[in-house]
């Protein structure tokens, strides 16, 4: 069969059915596991993916997720060199060979249709803890070995034999069994769905069919993407920035430097002029994740699905038509043995730097800068009884304005997409307790036409004491305003002790292994996203329902807004345009 | 006797009447159009003119229960109260930050409903000092009452319309909740206020503050709607209970509905799965695929062995709102009649979620809608005839149906009429099978053995494909698919749920523990008893369903588990489990057998059944099928052939009947497409069974 015998009504039918097997892959992932990250946060992905190591067809789940499993499919062939067969399950997570990071081990099923080998029912997860030299989460380690367990193509399943003394290996090495295995189980439960849904898919239509609609669909998700691509002008567009640390070496920054080469419906990503690799985790795996930061970037630029009435399917095509360049020996593409778990704040400012440096030529599609980090906290303790406990938790950012909307304040930025964990529920459950949780109040939103986004503050105290390791970024490099709109606010972490609230110590973003002591208290305020477009033409209504709400002051209203409230907070029309025009001539 | 049925819909209200004695009744049935400004005057004068229809006067009505949007659409449009929230101080913001998850991964311009449109705004989220701690609800710091009365107070000069209280871990100790209550109600006596722990009395902040919050926006004008209905109909005579359906399928009196309006957010759709559940009955068939498909949207439900699925709690949503109360487990996808078909830009052949809805309707409605919809493909094929659309009531033009399909189809696909109109059905009827599978295969049920049935106007049509398309057994069409969410008021039961947090391993049988769930549940029963009293039903009528809500410990995600009508002791515990370890089996397709099990919620259903409609038999006349024969045109079925084609009137259709495919059955507000190699059996419930051919 040729590929023009699909006739396009055919070729939807199959897309909606590979749409919905991804979707079945990472639900029961999701609703089976047991660690907070996957089920609550669903820092996951899950999907088919062709004997080519094409993506067919992923989760809608974690952006960071998704792209990464074709490097994990050719990491894994380092090893077993196509050696598959029925039945088997392989475990993967080397990070220099193809794994996003270490902590996201994937599961991984081939599809047999007729005795050959046709597709893999593959999925990732991010497990609270792979053994590694500080619970949960790690930054200042000497080397990859730091990271814990490293599994590159490992057979847990032998053609649906377990392999026992793997299970009792992985079993043995990491702080929270419990967890880890149960979720391990939920991989295998997703993955071996998607070889059952995929095999019946196969069944129904044939083979040939199938694979001539998967070529399709690619090349259609591709053409949507290189139609917007081919819109902005050739031309090569930058921005740079700096990281404020590499965890160990303070107060000495990091450049960043991205340069978008747009030639015809082809782009390249070039990060050339970023900063070497560092001596710590702070790197970032260039198979698993620099690429997938930068597939992400244009998807979400130039086919935003909330502005865009079409699905375009997630699969292989909207990866091609971008190029990513990163120089050996640098942060985004480092060389073994340096450790590189903690990837995921320097990777989440290559895509704010791409939004930025594409600001000039399509205008309507981006946004002011934004968090842009990540907040990535280890809390870990003994209980009482002794039992370890671990617990991972994501904290939002903010995004910086738009167009034509103030950024979204407090929620899960660019590449993250998690859902928190109820305070309640940890608090049944940990001795841990949220003593705070609302938006910053220490600073105000940055001003601009549409005002940038909100960072959240939280507190935890530990109830006994413990171990935190904290992964984050941008206390330094505010988030920047654009068209006039002001810059945002970094982040910041005090640590102070519940008896003691006046006794606080401001902590660096990113810290390993600090160790607390009963009623110790951690503060982390997350960054705040620049404001977009002159303040002075923010609608005075909209200025004053933020004094109300407590999102603004008078003295902000009047100082960077120019709008004139009166006693009873109501816009004085005639005293705000005098204001407005005394701000604009001394601008001038 | 007489009963009335009344479902407010987008377009039309439903209505219907059964009346007489008990081995005699009669049934009618009317249609008006839906009075959107006000629903209330539609349904009034809708129930005056069935009382004429069906020669009853107002006041002998007995009971009126009714399907209302009222509450939805405040939700959808934005227009509720304003309402006041004092919550505890260093939270304030919870229904702001949500879960912290976007809707969307792949945007950068998207809008978060609870930030752009919130249900409480900021300025009257009010934090005061007070704190209740897990894990066994001791108080840390007492409730600062002077803090409320002051919060109070302001919200009194804003002239808030509703106030909630939410304090975090109310679930474990209410007692500063209901003391904030009482102080707010001494300044704010006739204001509208809850606590987020008599809403709803469970774990997990955001979404029981965010349930209370709901209940605080929608509630003083859904309130207000129900007393003026009840007055109204009182000023008309009508002095029967007014009854409401609520989104669990069951109903419930106009005082729970103005106490609790986020009950009722899902009323309409909830009618449609008991009208069909209902037909399903009378087919003495309990394993039923429901399809509901409208103009703009299709409602998918599944019900196995005749029970009711409903939503996990973690699902229950309204317009991204969360709200945590029963609602059927009902899928709705963007296809009906008015999906839109188009080719996109990148030559995709694309159908729906954008609708033409009722106005201006699909092309060849004639009101100035040009692009083509399911609809205008049904009427291109030849399955739609102009004088049996809705009894012949909505002119239809086939023409301007064609000429849509040519320009916006034909002319970018080098595809004739035909061949874009057959696209068209396959690609919303594959849509529709997706969704069907995603909520049936995807859940461990086997289509194979299940019914189809299909209702709403356009159902019927998709039917045989839809049911070959997901395997299932066969169709069953209900006797009056476009009213069936009418006829479902008249067959559902009194239904009351009450549920509280209580937090337990359940597998380690420790004796406190057992005690404390015995007591919570006889605390819950008492509950649901005195609902069912208050509502008239007498003690030897009332029914009762136990279930906890568990999870292996660990887990974030509960499951629901039958719990056996006896007191919970170390003897009974293992069928808890082994309910358990099933639904958990059923959903996932994996149990983990040693792992222990942890209660979160347990859940008291109070019910008491109530009268069935009885919808008269279709007799068996002996009569001959050509009598039903109205006249044959060509129709184009799915496989591409174009057959002279039959139409009968089902009116006239008898008992016993067997109608060959190829053949199309019209009535008043459906058609049912009958393709060759199928033959469709009249029975005297009244339903038609549609199976494929034996060869």
């Amino acid at each position: 069969m040729t590929v023009s015998d699909i006739d396009p009504i055919t070729l939807q039918v199959i897309g909606g059915a590979l749409d919905t097997i991804a979707k079945e892959m990472g639900h029961v992932l999701y609703r089976m596991s047991y660690s907070s990250i996957i089920r609550e946060s669903q820092d996951l992905g899950a999907g088919l993916f062709d004997a080519d190591f094409n993506t067919l067809c992923e989760s809608d789940s974690t952006p960071m997720h998704i792209g990464s499993l074709p490097g994990y499919l050719r990491g894994i062939k380092d090893t077993l060199h196509g050696d598959w067969r029925p039945g088997d399950i392989v475990i993967h997570n080397h990070p220099y060979h193809g794994a996003s990071h270490s902590p996201d081990i994937a599961i991984v099923a081939p599809v047999f249709f007729d005795g050959e080998l046709v597709a893999f029912s593959a999925n990732t997860a991010h497990h609270v803890d792979i053994g590694a030299a500080t619970p949960g989460l790690i930054i200042d380690v000497p080397d990859v070995y730091g990271e814990g367990m490293l599994f590159k193509g490992l057979k847990l399943y032998d053609e649906g034999k377990l392999n026992r003394a793997l299970w009792q290996f992985i079993e043995t090495n990491t702080r929270a069994p419990g967890q880890v295995m149960g979720d391990l189980e939920a991989q295998i439960a997703s993955a071996e769905l998607g070889v059952r849904r995929f095999n019946e898919m196969l069944e129904t239509y044939g083979k040939d069919t199938v694979t001539t609609a998967c070529n399709q669909l690619m090349d259609y998700s591709e053409t949507m993407l290189r139609r917007q691509i081919a819109a902005i002008p050739d031309g090569e567009y930058t921005a740079e920035g700096f990281l404020d640390d590499d965890g160990r070496n303070r107060g000495v920054t990091l450049p960043l430097k991205v340069t978008v080469r747009v030639k015809g419906d082809g782009v390249e990503v070039d990060l050339t002029g970023s900063a070497d690799q560092t001596p710590t985790a702070f790197n970032v795996p260039f198979e698993g994740s620099t690429k997938v930061a930068c597939y992400y970037a244009f998807r979400a630029l130039l086919l935003d699905t909330y502005t865009t009435p079409e699905y375009i399917p997630q699969n292989e095509g909207s990866f091609r038509p971008i190029k990513v360049t990163a120089p050996k020996g640098s942060i985004f593409n480092p060389i073994f043995p340096v450790a590189a778990e903690a990837r995921f704040a320097p990777i989440q400012r290559v895509v704010d730097c791409i939004i930025k440096a594409l600001a000039p030529v399509v205008p309507n599609n981006v946004t002011a800068g934004n968090s842009a980090s990540l907040s990535f906290g280890a809390y870990s303790g003994l209980r009482e009884n002794g039992d370890i406990w671990v617990f991972l938790e994501v904290n939002e950012g903010s995004y910086g304005g738009r167009p034509a909307s103030d950024g979204p304040d407090s929620i899960d930025n660019l590449l993250a997409n998690t859902r928190n964990n109820p305070i309640e529920d940890l608090g049944m459950h940990l001795p841990l307790i949220c003593d705070r949780y609302e938006l910053r109040d220490d600073v105000l939103p940055a001003p601009g036409k549409f005002r940038g986004g909100i960072g959240v503050v939280k507190t935890q105290r530990f109830i006994h004491g413990g171990v935190m390791t904290h992964e984050a970024d941008r206390h330094e490099d505010r988030p920047w305003g654009i068209h006039a709109g002001h810059a945002g606010h970094g982040g910041r972490v005090f640590r102070y002790n519940v008896d003691s609230p006046d006794e606080r110590e401001a902590l660096p973003a990113k810290f390993s292994g600090l160790i607390t002591v009963s009623g110790d208290c951690i503060e982390i305020h997350t960054p705040c996203g620049g404001g977009f477009g002159d303040p002075l033409d923010r609608d005075p209504e909209s200025v004053r329902a933020d004094v109300l709400d407590d999102f603004s002051t008078v003295e902000q209203a009047f100082d960077a807004y120019g709008v004139v409230l009166d006693d009873a907070l109501n816009v004085d029309e005639a005293e705000t345009e005098a204001r407005r025009a005394e701000l604009k001539r001394r601008v001038a | 006797m007489a009963r009335i049925g009344v479902d407010v819909g987008g377009t039309f209200t439903d209505l219907i009447l059964e009346s007489g004695a008990k081995n005699d009744r009669a049934v009618f049935v009317h249609k008006v159009p839906s009075t959107t400004s006000d629903q209330s005057i539609g349904v009034v004068q809708g129930i005056l003119e069935l009382c004429e229809i069906g020669g009853i006067k107002p006041g002998d009505i007995d009971l009126i229960v009714h399907g209302t949007t009222i509450a939805t659409n405040i939700v959808i449009e934005h227009a509720g109260a304003e309402v006041g929230m004092l919550t505890t101080r260093g939270y304030r913001d919870i229904l702001h930050l949500a879960r912290h998850k976007r809707p969307h991964n792949f945007s950068l311009q998207f809008e978060l409903p609870w930030q752009k449109h919130p249900l409480v705004k900021r300025r009257n989220r009010i934090p005061i000092t007070e704190r209740v701690m897990p894990p066994d609800g001791r108080i840390e710091v007492p409730l600062a009452e002077d803090e409320v009365r002051s919060a109070a107070e302001l919200l009194k000069t804003r002239n808030v319309d509703a106030v909630i209280v939410g304090f975090l871990f109310s679930f474990l100790n209410d007692a500063h909740e209901q003391r904030a209550k009482a102080i707010v109600q001494e300044i704010l006596p006739d204001t509208y206020v809850n606590c987020s722990s008599e809403v709803v009395n469970v774990l997990r902040e955001y979404e029981r503050f965010s349930t209370a919050a709901m209940n605080g926006y929608i509630g003083p004008s859904t309130a207000r709607y129900l007393r003026n209905l009840e007055r109204t109909l009182s000023s008309r005579d009508i002095t029967a209970p007014l009854r409401l359906m609520q989104s669990n399928g069951g109903i419930a009196t106009v005082a729970t509905g103005s106490d609790k309006p986020v009950t009722i957010l899902m009323s309409g759709p909830a009618g449609g799965v008991i009208g069909g559940k209902w037909a399903g009955e009378r087919a003495q068939e309990t394993n039923l695929i429901t399809v509901d498909i409208g103009g703009t949207s299709a409602d998918i439900s599944v019900i196995p062995e005749g029970r009711l699925r409903v939503k996990n709690p973690r699902d229950t949503e309204v317009n991204g709102y969360p709200v945590l109360v029963p609602m059927i487990d009902i899928t709705t996808i963007g296809a009906g009649g008015g999906s839109i078909a188009y080719i996109d830009e990148g030559g995709a052949f694309r159908v729906g979620p954008r609708s033409a809805g009722a106005d201006p309707g699909p092309a060849c409605y004639a009101r100035g809608g040009s692009l083509p919809t399911v609809t205008d493909a049904q009427v291109a094929l030849g399955r739609l005839d102009p004088e049996h659309f809705l009894g012949g009531d909505l002119h239809i033009d086939a023409a301007l149906a064609t000429a849509a399909i040519k320009d916006h189809l034909c002319a970018k696909l080098d595809m004739s009429v035909l061949d874009a109109a057959l696209g068209v059905i396959r690609v919303i009827n594959s849509n529709m099978a997706l969704a069907i599978r995603a909520n049936s295969v995807a859940r461990g049920i086997d289509p194979r053995e299940f019914a189809l049935m299909p209702f709403g106007g356009a159902g019927p049509l998709h039917a045989v494909a839809l049911a070959s398309a997901v395997a299932a057994r066969e169709i069953i069409v209900p006797p009056a698919p476009g009213i069936t969410a009418a006829m479902g008021l008249l067959a559902a039961d009194m239904q009351y749920e009450f549920t509280r947090s209580t937090l337990a391993v359940l597998t380690d049988g420790d004796a406190d523990d057992l005690a404390r769930l015995n007591q919570n549940f006889d605390d819950l029963l008492a509950q649901a008893r005195a609902a069912l009293a208050a509502d008239g039903v007498p003690d030897e009528q009332q029914r009762f369903q136990r279930l906890v809500e568990c999870r292996y410990q660990g887990q974030g995600f509960e499951l629901r588990a039958e719990v056996p009508d006896a007191v919970i002791s170390v003897d009974n515990l293992q069928v808890i489990v082994d309910n358990f370890h099933a639904a958990h089996r059923a959903d996932y397709g994996h149990s983990f057998e040693s792992t222990p099990i942890e209660v979160i919620t347990l859940r008291v259903v109070g019910y008491a059944p109530s009268d069935r409609l009885s919808w008269p038999d279709r007799t068996n006349s002996g009569g001959d099928v050509a009598d039903a024969l109205l006249y044959t045109r060509p129709t184009t079925f799915d496989n591409g052939q174009t057959l002279d084609t039959p139409r009968y009137e089902r009116a006239r259709l008898s008992a016993g009947q067997t109608i060959v495919g190829p053949a199309i059955i019209v009535q008043h507000n459906s058609t049912s497409l009958i393709p060759p190699g199928y033959d469709a059996s009249v029975k005297a419930s009244d339903n038609i069974h549609i199976l494929e051919k034996r060869v």
